[in-house]
């Protein structure tokens, strides 16, 4: 009994193992799956199913240097994104125009709430009109008494701390 | 006087007719700008008789002014009789008669003297870019633009915006949410 209880115990389960490696199917290459809702009507049947996508941003992702302190993207290319650059904005805007969380655009919190800040400008200013909610006015002439005018902003008035390598070293 | 020399005399004494373009200008930016050329200030003849040159704006409807300018800045004006002070927005003045706020700007940029309404004289402004044609046939120079015009996203192409250098990518398992 004793026999047959540590022969299951150590080696029957150890090929069960085994056996479930080779079923696996194991992926040497790693592919960035993205999903993306479609929904298909057939009739009076709604199809609404996840597709596995691969990322559109990953033929022109720079490489940012991958390190123990995980630098965020902006601070270790030292860029100085300013209101008007909505092509560098735009990455971390949601379609509806909301901001990204930091979990997801990995900034340090300082370029996080800067480029916020940036972002929250240059829809005021009416520069990203198509990554707006469905029901507001695309076209930033027809907004509402002051909001109809062209506005411009000062990049010098956002305090945020400033990032550690901008920091003067003592 | 010789030919060449009676020429010359008039090329450096006639008055020359500049444009200004003042989309997505800040007014008072280009009050001090504007008001240097109706002065004459922009020639190595100035003097004080009359050296000033005309200045065209158009597109006036299209100034741009910074933060919450448009919401904060007033105008004032007094009808002269008891109770008669009124404080306007900027951007209420501006839906009223868009030309009146660069023309505000470029008249209390220039000192008080007896040349300024001469001065005032020789700006001409338009809101957008239908100018009369008599006026046009008379531009000779364009003033340079202080401020340079941003560039919305709509108005980059797809592909533009798809082949620019992007600097994060969605993380693992992330649901797309198409543009529409």
């Amino acid at each position: 009994m004793m026999r047959i209880q540590w022969f299951t115990k150590n080696v029957l389960s150890n090929l069960r193992g085994a056996l479930k490696a080779q079923e696996r199917g194991i992926m040497t290459s790693s592919v960035h799956q993205l999903k993306e809702i479609k929904e298909t009507k057939e009739g009076k049947i709604l199809v609404v199913e996840g597709v596995n996508v691969s990322s559109p941003r990953e033929p022109y992702l720079i490489k940012v240097p991958q390190g123990d302190d995980k630098p965020c993207p902006v601070c270790s290319l030292g860029l100085e994104v300013k209101h008007t650059d909505v092509l560098i904005l735009s990455q971390f805007v949601r379609p509806d125009g909301c901001m990204l969380p930091q979990r997801i655009t990995g900034l340090c919190i300082a370029q996080q709430r800067r480029i916020g800040t940036l972002v929250t400008m240059a829809q005021k200013a009416g520069l990203m009109p198509n990554l707006a909610p469905d029901f507001s006015k695309k076209d930033p002439k027809k907004r509402y008494k002051w909001k109809k005018c062209n506005t411009y902003f000062d990049e010098k008035t956002i305090s945020v701390a400033r990032p550690k390598y901008l920091r003067k070293r003592k | 006087m010789s030919i060449y020399k009676r020429a010359q005399q008039w090329t450096t004494f006639t008055r020359v007719w500049h444009l200004f373009d003042a989309k997505w200008q800040n007014p008072f930016e280009s009050a001090k700008i504007i008001q240097k050329y109706l002065a004459g200030l922009h020639k190595p003849i100035y003097g004080p008789s009359d050296t000033g040159d005309h200045v065209v704006v158009i597109n006036s409807k299209e100034i741009a002014l910074p933060g919450d300018e448009w919401q904060k800045r007033v105008y004032f004006h007094h009808t002269g009789f008891a109770g008669g002070a009124s404080w306007t927005f900027a951007w209420e003045l501006h839906e009223k008669d868009p030309t009146l706020v660069l023309k505000k700007a470029i008249y209390n940029s220039m000192k008080g003297n007896l040349y300024r309404h001469t001065k005032m004289e020789r700006l001409h402004i338009y809101p957008d870019a239908n100018v009369p044609q008599e006026i046009l046939e008379n531009v000779t120079n364009q003033i340079r633009r202080p401020r340079l015009i941003p560039k919305r996203l709509d108005e980059y192409s797809e592909e533009e915006v798809e082949k620019f250098p992007k600097l994060i990518d969605y993380p693992e398992d992330y649901v797309i949410q198409k543009i529409k």
